[in-house]
């Protein structure tokens, strides 16, 4: 039975007077209801008034047109020997991932292959992907793997280096291997000399200015850590009457962000997590500086930061509430977007130097890499236990193409993996201040060939750091515990990560 | 008539059958068998046998490089008595379920006595009270989460308008406040489940006790301690049990609020398991603590029916 | 008693604001569903009815207006987080048909079960009764990883019969319990009477007992209903692409930004049809919240 909206909606009200005054009986009421449409959702919306459904043509049928003929050729004729095949794949909400799923039908429109995307928050995916892997059950075909984890997941991925050498027939044409950033490689996917997956995404520590407001206090840009503090005081001290702090953190108790954040501090003031004997040096004293530096931080940044991950550090710099932050470049583009209270007002910087200078390679333990520029890369790694390895393969290939790879960032603004990306006209095209700028790109460029560090690669390590570590961290820094003493925090979280990786023998 | 006749000659022929004890006794209407086997199945297949799982789960150690499990029974067992987190837990867990049963019976008896009248608009009243018990607890918590947050929520600047509380300290981020924060959504969400028990209760209790104390002289407070509350215990020992049970095992709110911070301030049994199973990816020792929740739960509400003589 | 007016007129009062205050929070949510996010994040007053209503929470949640593609439009894929589409229309169906299915399923197996333990005495009753009950008391967390394996093995991963089965487990014990309640009310002696003109078990059952409980069987469904629709854990960790509304509403949140907007339109709408069922067993709502053990 069709109904125009209005016949719905008298239909309706008269249906729900007749109950009411006993006319019908329950049973008939709900009848109608059901003929009515989806409950009551499509009701209110009658009510409420007409909505047309949103087409973009444009965006996708653009993706195609640009990809080369032999690639195209290539996913139409090997990729569609899979035709029919149906793969998943898991992953946190970024950026490049929310964008593939746009854009993927144009895969399967030349392929056949079906791609299922599963977006979840980032505690999840760790979560389904280690159920996944414990009992290899397959159910996923290709992982999104955050680079704290690629040390626990290395021996459930397949090397794409090697896949592409020893099946030649399912390798794309032009996929330019030496294209992808090098620091990328060797930062995000390579684990004892091999290589997890393929580098995806990027979100890197740079630090983000409120133009405006350090001009009018005349403070200069802060290079430094300690300049940093002073400037962070000394814009609160002037505009708390505004409600404005100096910096937002992203201080969630408990959460990886956190983590992210601490490490950044300790490597800030010449620490570093671990030692080359393999114990805990979170507690040393450039450790603890570091620790104390965040501390102080948090005083003049809004008292909700110890309940903020980097959404809610990001809402605090979109609503106009902070003025320098150290954090994910991957906020900025949102900040110029179309009805965002701060658009054009706020800077790329280069990440702070450390007055105390950086610890040595051969000072720290577990490959870590102790830097100016906190990575939180990922990969996408192709699981060991697909059932449909080689479809997965070609989407894996097509996702990382330089032309698809290009899109993404044109589509999102954030850092691409490929130099070609950034090289890109269409991507300096857009270095101005307008929704999806590029304009940090030059900054992101910079401290990825340059100050890029790294976390330390070991199996524990993805539930050192969104547990134990940040669990601790949180009671210390809201009161819970630890009477507000660096030290003993850092001397408890010595103590438990000292315990674990003996017991793991590492 | 006809029918009846026919019901008669298959039933007696049934009742024949029926007192001799067979396979065909068994498998027909008079054994009990036929109609406690879909349940009886489904509460195998998917209550017992995974607890058995989960049990033997427990008796192993991870090892986290090779993701294998050895048979060590004792490892994860002792481990959950040295592990302070744990203590913290059991202490949190009962922390809340006693306060928030406090809360709810006590608030709960009082709307029930307030909402308790015939009159005009008080059956919508209590229809509206009902609607909080219908919002998925994962929801609810997602709502009480925005309102209290500590820069923008409704609540929470409410509460810093009128002064009642420092924005320094937002109300989930701070150690001390959070467990109230959360308690906040509990209470919000059950309360009117309290209510609804509460007013049954009252409803059914007979008139003339409270006739004869008025004529006594006794006024409305003394009615209602001398002859209101002893008169509902056995209901409201009910109504604790039950709501107790769940408020053991409370997961949604801690999850969705606050994952059992700020540090550990608000970290339950359930939480914690979740933690170690999500997080650090500890099946076996997760198990254990899960486990332990089923144990103290069974020992506390064996306790408390014993006391309290609740029957079913 | 009677009262005097000033009283009445006190008691009025107060009853009208405290469930005023109960409906404060929902009244809130449905407010911040027609906000744009400058208005739910406003730094420096609180919102509340100062600002230009927008459909587009609703358009995306429920008609399918594409939300990932709203921000690809406007440059930047930071905030949009959560889902992988924000269509909810199939989330609700599917929701639907899982509360249906199982609400099925703990019904018949329920009944059944309940009325042979109301009727039959047999060796272990007590302890039976005492099995069901203590199902009850498992926290779901226990059973989540062994449950995944098994459904995984048993190909139920990620389908709507594993879930409906799940939920089943959730279910029968208070069905149980509940059923018996009301089973207990329906005289022994009508049985019996049945009984001596030769009736079986099951025809007495199916003819003249059950229909005496059908207001028992409603309420027991809609319990039920209501528990299937609003169970998080166990369907978060046993489905993959499907998604029953609190998940779905889950994945809106806690990555890289919280959708406000269409948390709280979904919100809205996920709560419309428990509050209709529960409204229409207002009255057996009692017995069943206390396991049947209280009669209203």
């Amino acid at each position: 039975m069709g109904f125009k909206k209005h016949d719905k909606q008298t239909f309706i009200a008269d249906s729900a007077a007749a109950f009411a005054s006993r006319r019908i009986t329950k049973r008939e009421f709900l009848r109608r209801m059901g003929l009515a449409g989806v409950g009551f959702s499509a009701f209110s919306l009658g009510m409420l008034g007409n909505a047309r459904p949103f087409r973009n043509p444009g965006l996708i049928s653009r993706a195609n047109a640009a990809l080369p003929d032999d690639q195209t050729k290539f996913l139409k004729e090997v990729g569609g020997q899979f035709k029919g095949a149906k793969i998943r794949y898991t992953s946190e909400a970024t950026p490049p991932t929310v964008v593939l799923n746009q854009i993927k039908s144009e895969f399967t429109s030349l392929t056949g292959i079906e791609v299922e995307v599963e977006i979840v928050p980032l505690e999840q995916v760790l979560a389904k992907a280690t159920q996944d892997v414990q009992g290899q059950l397959g159910t996923y075909d290709l992982y999104y793997l955050d680079q704290s984890w690629v040390a626990t997941f290395a021996p459930d991925c397949v090397d794409p280096v090697e896949l592409y050498k020893s099946k030649p027939d399912l390798a794309m044409p032009g996929f330019d291997w030496d294209d992808f950033s090098e620091p990328l490689v060797e930062g995000l996917a390579k684990y004892n000399d091999k290589l997890v997956g393929i580098p995806f995404d990027i979100p890197i520590f740079v630090l983000m200015y409120r133009q405006d407001l350090l001009e009018k206090h005349g403070i200069a840009v802060p290079t430094n850590y300690e300049e940093f503090t002073k400037a962070a005081h000394a814009i609160h001290e002037a505009e708390k009457a505004n409600g404005i702090f100096g910096t937002g953190l992203q201080a969630k108790s408990g959460h990886y962000s956190l983590e992210c954040d601490w490490t950044q501090a300790v490597w800030g003031h010449g620490g570093s997590i671990f030692r080359p004997d393999k114990t805990f040096a979170g507690n040393d004293e450039q450790g603890v500086k570091g620790l104390e530096w965040y501390q102080d931080l948090l005083t003049v940044a809004p008292p909700q930061s110890t309940a903020s991950t980097w959404d809610g550090q990001f809402q605090m710099m979109q609503a106009g509430q902070v003025a320098l932050v150290q954090s994910w470049d991957e906020f900025f583009p949102g900040l110029d977007a179309d009805d965002s209270k701060v658009k054009g007002l706020w800077q790329p910087a280069k990440p702070l130097q450390s007055a105390a200078g950086l610890r040595k390679m051969s000072d720290v333990g577990f490959g870590e890499i102790p830097n100016l520029g906190h990575q939180g890369g990922s990969i996408m790694g192709l699981s060991a236990y697909s059932k449909n390895q080689e479809a997965a393969w070609i989407f894996m290939q097509w996702a990382c193409c330089k032309e698809i790879m290009t899109q993404c960032t044109l589509a999102g603004g954030f850092a691409p993996m490929r130099e070609s990306s950034f090289a890109d006209e269409r991507v300096k095209a857009k270095a101005k201040v307008m929704p999806g700028t590029t304009r940090h790109l030059d900054i992101v460029k910079w401290t990825i060939d340059n100050v890029m560090a790294s976390e330390p690669d070991m199996p524990l390590w993805a539930g050192l750091s969104t547990n134990e570590i940040p669990t601790e961290l949180g009671k210390l820094l809201t009161g819970q515990d630890y009477g507000g003493s660096a030290k003993a925090c850092m001397d408890a979280v010595a103590k438990m990560v000292d315990a674990k990786v003996k017991e793991a023998e590492l | 008539m006809a029918e009846r006749a026919q019901i008669a000659m298959t039933g007696a022929a049934g009742a024949r059958r029926s007192s001799r004890v067979s396979l065909r006794h068994m498998l027909s209407s008079e054994h009990p068998l036929p109609w406690l086997f879909p349940v009886t199945a489904v509460l195998i297949a998917f209550g017992v046998y995974p607890l058995l799982y989960a049990l033997w789960l427990s008796l192993h150690k991870r090892n986290p490089v090779t993701r294998l499990s050895v048979f060590d029974p004792d490892w994860n067992w002792l481990k959950i008595f040295g592990d302070e987190r744990v203590w913290g837990a059991i202490g949190h867990t009962y922390l809340y379920t006693s306060v928030a049963i406090v809360i709810e019976l006590m608030l709960g008896l009082a709307i029930a006595a307030l909402l308790d009248s015939d009159r005009k608009g008080y059956g919508v009243l209590r229809a509206l009270m009902t609607l909080p018990l219908v919002v998925p607890p994962a929801v609810t918590g997602m709502m009480f989460l925005l309102m209290l947050d500590g820069s923008f929520g409704v609540l929470s600047r409410t509460l810093y308008a009128l002064g009642l509380w420092s924005p320094a300290y937002p109300i989930l981020a701070t150690a001390n406040s959070a467990m109230f924060g959360i308690l906040l959504a509990d209470v919000w969400q059950w309360t009117p489940f309290m209510v609804l028990i509460m007013m049954a209760g009252l409803r059914a209790l007979p008139k003339e006790p409270f006739e004869a104390a008025a004529i006594d002289g006794a006024n409305a407070v003394q009615a209602f301690f001398k002859l209101t509350l002893p008169m509902l215990s056995r209901i409201i020992a009910l109504a604790v049990l039950i709501r107790g049970v769940d408020l053991f095992r409370v997961y949604d709110y801690i999850k969705v609020m606050t994952e059992g911070g700020p540090g550990t301030a608000t970290e339950t049994l359930t939480a914690y398991a979740g933690t170690i199973y999500f997080k650090n990816a500890d099946f076996p020792y997760a198990s254990t603590i899960a486990l332990l929740t089923l144990i103290l739960l069974m020992v506390t509400s064996t306790i408390f029916i014993k006391i309290f003589k609740v029957k079913f | 008693m009677k009262q005097s007016l000033a009283l009445r007129l006190l008691r009025d009062v107060t009853a009208v604001l405290v469930v005023g205050i109960f409906m404060f929070p929902l009244l809130w949510w449905g407010l911040t569903s027609f906000k744009p996010t400058s208005a739910i994040f406003n730094k420096d007053e609180v919102v509340f009815f100062d600002f230009e209503p927008t459909l587009v929470n609703y358009q995306v949640v429920l008609m399918g207006k594409s939300r990932a593609e709203l921000a690809i439009q406007s440059g930047s894929t930071f905030g949009v987080g959560g889902a992988s589409s924000y269509d909810s229309r199939q989330t609700i169906i599917d929701s639907i048909v899982v509360a249906i299915g199982s609400t099925i399923l703990t019904v018949f197996a329920g009944v059944s079960a309940a009325y042979a333990l109301s009727r039959m005495r047999f060796r272990g009753r007590q302890a039976y009764l005492n099995w069901i009950l203590s199902q009850r008391f498992v926290p779901p967390i226990a059973i989540i990883v062994p449950v995944v394996f098994m459904f995984h093995y048993m190909g139920l991963r990620d389908t709507l019969l594993g879930l409906i089965f799940i939920h089943t487990l959730i279910n029968v014990p208070l069905a149980v319990l509940l059923m018996k309640s009301f089973f207990d009310d329906v005289p022994v002696e009508i049985d019996e009477a049945a009984m001596l003109d030769g009736a079986t078990r099951f025809q007495i059952f199916r003819k003249v007992v059950l229909p005496m409980v059908t207001g028992g069987v409603a309420a027991t469904a809609v319990l039920c209903f209501v528990f299937s629709w609003t169970e998080f854990l166990l369907s978060l960790f046993l489905t993959n692409s499907i998604r029953t509304l609190p998940v779905k509403i889950s994945t809106f949140v806690t990555s890289t930004g919280s959708e406000w907007g269409f948390i709280s339109a979904l919100g809205t709408s996920a709560i419309v049809p428990s509050f209709i069922f529960i409204l229409l067993v207002q009255k057996q709502l009692v017995r069943g919240l206390t396991l049947g053990s209280l009669k209203e």
